[in-house]
């Protein structure tokens, strides 16, 4: 055992190493002989192709068994997301700050919804049909052209006042800002159950106080007709439809927390954990 | 001369010492009791624990996590623990010595006082059955005897008296040693040295100064933990680098290395090492193998030298007859230790006339009231080879108390040592015989020398040259066995002389003793323990060299231990060839001899070098006569050797051996406190065949412990793998450094420990010590086929899993690669999957989570597969049994009944890693297969572990 403890100096130490790296009199590299190295390669490389190959088969077969349509399982998106635009995240969420003197704070916004609703031009949208009855469009047969199911044409104008047609700001200047308030899209979903899920934009914790919005479409509806959604594969150029939300009277140089909720049943937006479920929060503050 | 002695001690013999001056005396030198071993405080064995070995790491690894648990504070930790099992307390085996007393004169009177009050130049008194209090040098004795074998290991008893006989006080004879005991006959002596200053308390610190040696379950343990830190590390800093280099911030890349090093330590396995050796130490207490220091039960498996005391180890430590010689033949005796009948011929008339003077001849009996026990259980009065007679006519003869009470004693001399021979006159159990007959037993010579003529055959004949010839020969040759030779003879007395009422007087002696009729020879001899050439033949085969060292005679040791197959029946010694070739001992060819009787004597005047020539040359070798010096020098010169050596060892004198030892065995019931103490395992039974169980546990523990290292270690690679892919390959992380220690700490925890269970492969003990340098626990073998083979497979099957379940729930395995990112954004709320699906952050971290489950669940059903391949390493599954080791069931169980628990996942995720788990189980089959088939070929080597 006392060999075991006793102390090498630095110089022992390298020349052990060096001769583990390599001994002339045995002839061994790193302990073993180059032709064994070689076999030792040569089987590691073999399995390792095999596995390798094991795992191109266990993928290939699971692409073989998925649906090319829907995913098998959904119980991870019971109740769709919402998003808002324009989205600046800050440390704490959605911070919409800006203001109406210095144009550079709200053009940026602006930009973004301009260039979110681009997706929305009736260029854009030329390959889906006009859908008019306010009922869920199903479709059990694939209608569209190669082999695609139809999807409703949803185009920027439906959001009347907040089109950026007419005003292309969106009201930001004013002080009375559009939004526009997007749902996640979730194949085969049936929101409202019937009725047409609205979105309710309130203040957070004083639902009381007024907040005066106006929405478009009409009532802040999501029209039946875009719903259900059968996949990116079945409606490739499915959009989803929208709800602009301007608010007339805000009050400057505070920050306001505001929820805009989706109502419908189906979708729930109490969960804790979820800040975007069901319902997007946003801090506003305009200035001036 | 007293005088001198009174004086030199300054006390009175005839009055002792006063109290005044012995309380002085004592103030002085302290109390007579020998100072404990300084004990550890419990507090530093404790902090000992928290940082030795193994939790070293856990420790860097519970710094790391906690700076990474600082850095991620603001991001959302994800935190991490480590744990700390501390090791069960080793069980702790007090022997408390009970106060003893001890009859001294002082002040001119008798008192009885505690044996710790004794000073130098106190007057003891000490008589049959007292322990020795401390060093005395005796003034006057009368048939005084005492046995040294705690001492010495003589485990015959000296006869002491006042005359100064030797120059070393070992070995005069008017030295009574503390600690020792008086078995017959009364002394008084002044006392000389007290405590510490006594030979057994310098023997005791002589113990206490050898200092503790790594064990070498240790020593592999350090060796696996620098194996592990090295491949954690190097790891982690080589993705530290690559993660930097592809631009990943300096603090991802931190924790990246944390994570990475936090996957490869493996947690579990200090608790594991711990509760195994525990197991082993609890299964081994159940075979009377109490394990002091649970370290050493390892050790005891890679032993490759067994010093072996002789004295009650490897013999019964009584004398019992072993042969006995009547008409001009040799018989021999039944000298194991349950015997109820003697097998030898009982026909002839001769053995009933020797039969009866060994009954007749002999003060010794049964203490009352034992007529249940077995006749060798029995306890008797008297000393050893009288025991030995009366157990041995009990046997033959039966009630041997009514025999002597039919032939009524008329008159004794006892054995005394100027005679040496005992007489006595009986009157004859026959009514109608009137004669007295008179029995005598002694040394063969002197018994030889009164007789006149011999019985053969029941017939007196005339002891002429040739027969007394033939007893001479006998006697040798029993003698050269090692054994105590007893002659008998006897005498009816003329009933013409001798009427009924003639007063027999031992003093003048008014009876013939010469021209008596000689009977026949008992020889006794302390036998081996009937298990001991078993166990001893079996530690042969397992590769392992027994060593007897003893302090007995070298005539005795060599016969003991040709008996025991210590020294083989074909092996010779130096000497046996000089004697079978008829040439000088200088002459003869030293490598020739494969055995050695080494003296204690010629040991004294050996180098070192010498002393490793004998161990290295001789693969058979007796120590006889040695002390305890010797003993250490012994244990020394086999460690030089590069052998882990044991030694077991009752008595104080063995003490510094043990201690010195590898492992140091004690005797439970006839070891002394110092010897446990010193010990790191105690035989409850003292028996040898003990050590050769522990042994074969130790190598089991050594066997199992490399199966659950291969089975914990497996594992890091899938636990690795998921961050090294999501660092380079920017996926989703596969699973969580939590998740991580689900594993290690839940669900592995019981399945590792199961494998201690596991029984032997097969040829445990046909296969050599292994090699404390080459053979390690974790060799390159085993790290090699764990990480890069079988845990790959894992790896493989895990991630199957892992795209399984992202593919189910939407995100195709070509949308992942390279989506980190953004996935992990949180300003992203409306991730698109493959199928056109938005996602917030929360639902993907969601499925991040239920990734995570679905990889653990992987592992785990993996880890079963692995759980089952590791139960052997050589043989197939099926050889050993699926089902022979039931805890391993537990532990499959269990380890699926924790995950069920721990997570809720589709049931459908459990069986995608199915085939891999099988795939697993195949492969090790074909491993074991080609290893069984092709011994020794390149398969072999890479593969064997």
């Amino acid at each position: 055992m006392a060999t075991l403890n006793e102390k090498k100096t630095c110089s022992e130490r390298m020349e052990n190493f060096r001769r583990f790296v390599w001994n002339p009199e045995t002839k061994l590299f790193m302990g073993r002989t180059l032709i064994n190295w070689v076999w030792i390669s040569l089987y590691y490389l073999a399995f390792y192709v095999v596995m390798t190959g094991l795992f191109a088969l266990s993928i290939y077969s699971l692409m073989r068994t998925v649906n090319p349509y829907e995913p098998d399982y959904q119980d991870q998106l019971k109740s769709p997301g919402v998003t808002l635009r324009p989205d600046v995240y800050g440390d704490r969420g959605l911070q919409i700050y800006y203001n109406t003197s210095e144009n550079k704070t709200w053009e940026r916004l602006v930009t973004t919804l301009q260039t979110f609703l681009t997706a929305y031009t009736p260029a854009a949208q030329h390959l889906n049909v006009n859908c008019t009855g306010d009922k869920y469009f199903i479709q059990d047969t694939f209608d569209g052209p190669n082999n695609t199911k139809l999807s409703c044409k949803f185009t920027s104008d439906m959001l009347q006042n907040c089109s950026g047609i007419a005003d292309p700001t969106f009201g930001f200047p004013e002080g009375k800002p559009c939004f526009i308030i997007k749902m996640n899209r979730i194949i085969k979903f049936y929101p409202g159950n019937g009725t047409a899920p609205r979105v309710d934009c309130t203040y957070v914790g004083d639902e009381s106080r007024p907040l005066e919005v106006d929405y478009y479409p009409v009532n802040g509806t999501f029209n039946l007709h875009y719903f259900p959604y059968y996949g990116k594969k079945a409606q490739p150029t499915y959009s989803n439809p929208l709800v602009a939300v301007k608010f007339l009277n805000i009050t400057r140089n505070v920050e306001l927390k505001i929820v805009c909720k989706i109502i419908g049943a189906g979708i729930t937006f109490d969960n804790v954990h979820d800040p975007y479920e069901g319902k997007v929060e946003f801090k506003l503050k305009i200035e001036n | 001369s007293a005088s001198e002695l009174e004086e030199k001690y300054g006390t009175s013999i005839n009055k002792g010492l006063s109290s005044s001056r012995a309380a002085e005396i004592l103030a002085r030198d302290g109390p007579n009791s020998l100072t404990p071993p300084k004990a550890t405080p419990e507090i530093v064995k404790f902090l000992k624990q928290m940082v030795g070995g193994f939790s070293i790491l856990l420790w860097i690894g519970a710094v790391f996590s906690w700076i990474s648990f600082g850095i991620q504070f603001a991001q959302g930790s994800r935190p991490q623990n480590d744990t700390n099992l501390k090791n069960s307390k080793t069980l702790i085996f007090v022997i408390l010595p009970s106060p003893q007393q001890a009859l001294v004169i002082r002040d001119a009177e008798k008192k009885e006082l505690p044996a710790e009050q004794l000073v130098v130049g106190d007057i003891v008194e000490i008589k049959g059955g007292d322990r020795i209090p401390a060093d005395i040098r005796l003034i006057s004795a009368q048939g005084c005897k005492v046995d040294n074998s705690s001492l010495t290991g003589e485990s015959e008893p000296q006869s002491r008296s006042c005359d100064f006989t030797h120059e070393n006080p070992l070995e005069t004879k008017n030295i009574a040693f503390y600690s020792t005991t008086c078995v017959e006959g009364t002394a008084t002596g002044i006392v000389i040295n007290t405590g510490d200053r006594t030979v057994i308390g310098r023997i005791a610190s002589l113990a206490s100064g050898v200092g503790n040696e790594k064990t070498p379950i240790a020593i592999e343990i350090e060796h696996f933990v620098y194996l592990v830190a090295g491949v954690a590390i190097s790891i982690g800093v080589l993705f530290f680098i690559i993660s930097v280099s592809m631009r990943y911030k300096i603090l991802d890349s931190i924790i990246f290395l944390i994570g990475i090093i936090v996957a490869n330590v493996p947690e579990g396995l200090l608790a594991t090492v711990t509760v195994s050796l525990s197991l082993t130490a609890k299964r081994m207490a159940k075979k009377n193998c109490l394990v002091k220091n649970l370290e050493a039960v390892e050790t005891l498996g890679s032993t490759s030298i067994i010093c072996s005391d002789k004295t009650g180890t490897l013999t019964q430590n009584r004398m019992t007859v072993a042969h006995l010689w009547f008409d001009n033949q040799i018989y021999s005796a039944d000298t194991s230790e349950d015997q109820t009948t003697q097998p030898f011929d009982q026909s002839s008339p001769s053995w009933t006339a020797l039969s009866k003077i060994v009954t007749l001849c002999n003060r010794a009996e049964f203490r009352p009231g034992q007529e249940n026990l077995p006749i060798m259980k029995r306890v008797v009065v008297g000393d050893a080879s009288e025991t030995a007679l009366l157990k041995f006519a009990e046997v033959i003869l039966g009630d041997v108390m009514s025999i002597r009470a039919q032939n009524k004693k008329v008159a004794e001399i006892p054995f005394n040592s100027t005679n040496k021979f005992q007489l006595s006159i009986h009157e004859t159990d026959d009514p109608n015989d009137k004669r007295f007959l008179l029995v005598m037993k002694g040394a063969p010579e002197r018994i030889l020398e009164r007789c006149s003529t011999i019985m053969i055959n029941g017939k007196e004949e005339p002891l002429d040259s040739e027969k007394a010839e033939a007893f001479q020969t006998a006697y040798m040759e029993l003698g050269g066995m090692g054994e105590r030779v007893l002659g008998f003879c006897h005498l009816y007395l003329p009933e013409n002389e001798f009427p009924d009422t003639y007063p027999f007087d031992t003093d003048s002696m008014n009876f013939p003793t010469s021209n008596l009729c000689f009977v026949g020879l008992l020889s006794m001899i302390d036998p081996p323990r009937s298990t001991v050439p078993d166990a001893v033949s079996k530690c042969r085969s397992a590769g392992i060299k027994v060593i007897m060292v003893t302090g007995d005679h070298p005539i005795t040791a060599k016969a003991i231990a040709k008996s025991v197959g210590i020294i083989s029946a074909t092996s010779e010694t130096v000497e046996d060839i000089a004697k079978r070739l008829n040439i000088p001992v200088e002459q003869v060819n030293r490598r020739e001899a494969t055995a050695a009787v080494v003296n204690g004597m010629e040991l004294k005047d050996m180098s070192l070098q010498q002393l490793d020539d004998i161990l290295c040359n001789h693969s058979e070798i007796v120590f006889a006569r040695t002390s305890p010096q010797q003993k250490l020098i012994i244990v020394e010169g086999c460690q030089r050797q590069g052998a882990v050596v044991a030694v077991t060892g009752d008595g104080v004198n063995d003490s510094p051996a043990l201690k010195k030892a590898d492992i140091g065995i004690a005797m439970g019931i006839a070891g002394s406190d110092a010897a446990k103490n010193a010990a790191d395992m105690v035989l409850l039974d003292d028996n040898f065949a003990s050590i050769v169980t522990g042994v074969e546990e130790g190598r089991l523990i050594f066997d199992n412990l490399k199966k659950t290292i291969a089975y914990t270690l497996t594992k890091n690679i899938a636990e690795l793998c998921p961050f090294l892919i999501y660092i380079i390959a920017s996926i989703p992380m596969p699973i969580g450094t939590i998740t991580i220690l689900f594993i290690d700490l839940g669900t592995d925890i019981i399945p590792s420990v199961a494998l201690a269970y596991e029984k032997a492969e097969s040829d445990i003990m046909n296969r050599r010590p292994r090699n404390k340098k080459k053979d390690r626990l974790v060799n390159e073998q085993l790290a090699v086929y764990s990480y890069l083979q079988i845990g790959i497979i894992q790896s493989v099957g895990a991630f199957v899993t892992y795209f399984t379940v992202y593919a189910e729930q939407g995100f195709l395995p070509s949308t992942l690669l390279g989506v980190r990112v953004d996935w992990e954004n949180n300003a992203i709320n409306d991730f698109e999957d493959s199928y056109g699906q938005e996602w917030t952050k929360y639902q993907r971290m969601y499925l991040q989570w239920t990734g995570y489950t679905a990889f653990f669940v992987s592992i785990t059903i993996q880890q079963v597969a692995d759980l089952i391949i590791r139960k052997t390493r050589r043989n197939s599954i099926f050889q050993q049994g699926l089902f022979r080791n039931k805890v391993i069931w537990v532990g499959i169980f269990s380890q699926i009944g924790i995950a069920l628990i721990l997570s809720y996942v589709l049931m459908a995720y459990w069986f995608v890693a199915v085939p891999f788990a099988i795939l697993i189980w195949v492969y090790d089959e074909v491993r074991k297969l080609f290893i069984r088939r092709y011994p020794g070929s390149w398969w072999d080597k890479n593969m064997y572990y």
